[in-house]
């Protein structure tokens, strides 16, 4: 038997907003939560800091990007929480990851001065500094859709050319084109997406946040639908995301 | 010697004021930073020479935000004491733009007739020419986290305006407030003294989203150790002196402009010493007209309009939390200048409501905020335009006035459609 409905409100976690969310990236989890709401359900964000603010439920995941004064204190407030990221990823509890909330994830970080700051492990690669800061907007082709968004990060991510998010149209993404092989953008690891997307990238592409959805809803035996209030608002998006592809000398969608 | 009163910069000086003269015949009203870039290279020590000459010394403005404001308030309340102040626009905050400022009123001695210099200076920018200067007074405003322009984090910003700091040579003016500047008001050289000013534990209260400092400190300042703000409601704030409480007319609502209105309340005290007197300072500042393109009041073909600049996060959160409650006609124009669209979503704009209209180039992007923030907006209308008619045509709202919020694209735009005079010493 199905259940048509959760007897408790979604429940999205995001995961150190203070520290992380220089770009509004926090935002992500908004969008969800929104989205679940317009979908007919009860939602709510839960902001952790620490392991004392982690609710009894967790549906999906959302962690934003900071400075780089930011990543020693976000990197061992996050090494608090590592069993439950492994539980999260392990388990199909989609995880969204944004810039250095990535980079945080991975096997580590090259900092500019020479210094390497580990990270969690948790996805493969590591982050490297690069000549010049990539900031522009990107596109991105990608299973859920063409994806949009502004990148804005001063390293490069290598080691994720086993499972990108996407290859890029336009931009930077992990790195500067290669000699060969595509030129890819993020990172995915079963229900783990990571991306160099800012925007909030959820609410600029709503086809990726209900790819989140669909897979959080899954997992509690439910059916995502669409809400009425999502389909205006997902056009407001779409006409968004043409603008930026237009003006860059790719098609309309 | 205080001033330089050798004919040492003269040649200089006269071609400064030559290339001036040719800029302006090439371009009418432009060319302002060209006369400047000249005199820097042929002489170099004229800038700092003049304006370390000045009697009563320099006074630097300088932070992440509230600068502006600030300084103009701190030449108002200067000026109703009588003093004669030369001061920086803020679009000349660079060197070359300062230099063709002074050529304005230089004398061949390099002198300038005047009492104290008041400059207005970019963290970035003052770092890097306040080595040359010394700075009787250095007011801090505050550390905040510009999104756009993410190479400065806070840690940078403080460091950044520490350098600066460390030229003052009497005093430094400081938002207690602020964790960044606090903290740096316990390293400064004993040599200068350091004055204080911070909210009250109240005042601080009915802002639960705080006042937009990168890290506010845990303390607030106790009674008698610096200029205290005490109340704000709407554009009534009171401010408490060591000789007694004054009530001030802020030149808009908003508490931001109530603690720029208390720094240079506070940068003032520092000034003008023994002559400083409470009540003129407050009568001067209650007489501004309200700044630029923020809170200022407009009518246009016979409505009143309200316009609301936001500049960053920080700002546009403190702007919607200061709106009066129930203001039910605003327009919302984002321009180009947000080139990443994540830039305001830090910012939780539910308490707006109601939005009629969406505009400006990046109007879809700031739209979708909207919507997930749980506004409604009736429409999205790209071309600014067509929104400004609308929006003015539309009979005067029931509750508050019609308040137009833009970034300063936006703001250009709506001055050039409305045929509002375009003020150029303003940031745009
Ligand atoms: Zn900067």
């Amino acid at each position: 038997m199905t259940a048509t409905s959760l007897d408790r409100p979604f429940t999205v976690v995001s995961l150190l907003p203070r520290l992380l969310n220089t770009n509004g990236d926090a935002g992500n989890a908004r969008v969800l939560a929104q989205r679940v709401r317009w979908s007919g359900h009860d939602a709510r964000v839960v902001d952790v800091h620490t392991r004392a603010d982690l609710p009894e439920h967790v549906d999906a995941v959302s962690i934003g990007s900071g400075t780089d004064a930011a990543l020693l204190p976000a990197r061992d407030a996050l090494r608090t929480l590592v069993d439950e990221l492994r539980v999260w990823s392990n388990s199909g509890v989609p995880v969204l990851a944004v810039g250095t909330g990535w980079e945080l994830l991975s096997w580590g970080i090259d900092l500019a001065d020479g210094s390497v700051l580990e990270g969690l492990g948790l996805v493969a690669g590591h982050a490297v500094p690069r000549a010049a800061r990539a900031t522009d907007d990107i596109i991105v082709a990608s299973k859920y859709g063409r994806l949009i968004g502004f990148e804005n990060h001063a390293r490069d991510y290598v080691g994720a050319e086993a499972s990108p998010l996407g290859r890029v149209l336009y931009g930077t993404g992990n790195a500067d084109a290669p000699a060969s092989g595509p030129q890819i953008e993020g990172l995915t690891m079963g229900e783990v997406f990571c991306t160099h997307l800012h925007g909030p990238v959820l609410a600029r592409n709503p086809a990726l946040a209900d790819h989140l959805l669909k897979a959080a809803f899954g997992r509690l035996d439910l059916e995502y639908a669409l809400g009425v209030t999502a389909e205006s608002v997902d056009e407001t998006a779409r006409t968004a995301r043409n603008q930026v592809a237009v003006r860059l000398g790719q098609s309309a969608e | 010697m205080r001033f330089v009163s050798s004919l040492r910069y003269a040649p200089a000086i006269l071609v400064g004021r030559i290339v001036r003269v040719l800029a302006r015949w090439r371009k009418p009203g432009g060319g302002s930073a060209i006369p400047g870039v000249v005199v820097n290279r042929i002489a170099p020590g004229f800038l700092a020479a003049t304006l370390n000459g000045f009697p009563l010394g320099l006074v630097i403005v300088t932070g992440s935000s509230g600068k502006s404001t600030t300084t103009k308030m701190l030449v108002a309340v200067l000026r109703a004491h009588g003093l004669s102040v030369f001061t920086n626009q803020s679009t000349a905050n660079i060197s070359q733009g300062l230099t063709s400022a002074l050529l304005e009123q230089v004398g061949l001695s390099g002198k300038i007739a005047g009492d104290v210099a008041v400059l207005e200076m970019d963290e970035g920018h003052g770092a890097f020419i306040a080595g040359s200067l010394t700075p009787r007074v250095v007011a801090l405003t505050n550390v905040m986290v510009d999104q756009i322009d993410r190479f400065h984090d806070s840690e940078m910003v403080a460091a950044l305006l520490a350098k600066i700091a460390a030229r003052a040579t009497e005093s430094v003016v400081l938002n207690a407030d602020d964790r960044y500047l606090a903290d740096l008001g316990q390293v400064l050289e004993p040599t200068v003294s350091v004055a204080r000013y911070g909210v009250t534990a109240e005042v601080l209260a009915q802002y639960p989203r705080g006042l937009g400092y990168a890290d506010t400190a845990p303390t607030r300042l106790s009674a008698g150790t610096g200029l205290q703000l005490t109340r704000v409601a709407g554009r009534d704030a009171d401010v408490h002196f060591a000789t007694g409480v004054q009530s001030i007319r802020l030149p808009a609502r908003g508490i931001h402009y109530a603690v720029d209105a208390l720094t240079a309340l506070s940068t003032a005290q520092s000034t003008l010493g023994e002559r400083f007197d409470p009540a003129i300072a407050c009568t001067a500042l209650s007489a501004m007209p309200a700044v630029f393109g923020r809170g200022e009041v407009v009518t246009v073909g016979g409505k009143t309009i309200e316009f609301v600049l936001v500049q960053n996060p920080s700002s546009f959160q403190l702007n919607v939390d200061s709106l009066e409650p129930g203001t039910e006609q605003i327009l919302v124009i984002i321009g180009s200048d947000v080139r990443d669209p994540s830039y305001f979503w830090p910012v939780d704009t539910s308490g707006l409501g109601h939005v009629l209209i969406a505009s400006g180039l990046k109007a879809h992007d700031i739209a979708l905020q909207l919507a997930y923030d749980d506004v409604t907006v009736d429409r999205i209308e790209p071309d600014v335009p067509t929104a400004l008619d609308a929006f003015v045509a539309l009979p005067d709202p029931v509750a508050g006035v019609k308040t137009i919020i833009f970034s300063a694209d936006g703001m250009r735009r709506t001055r050039a459609h409305l045929g509002l005079v375009s003020n150029t010493e303003e940031p745009v």
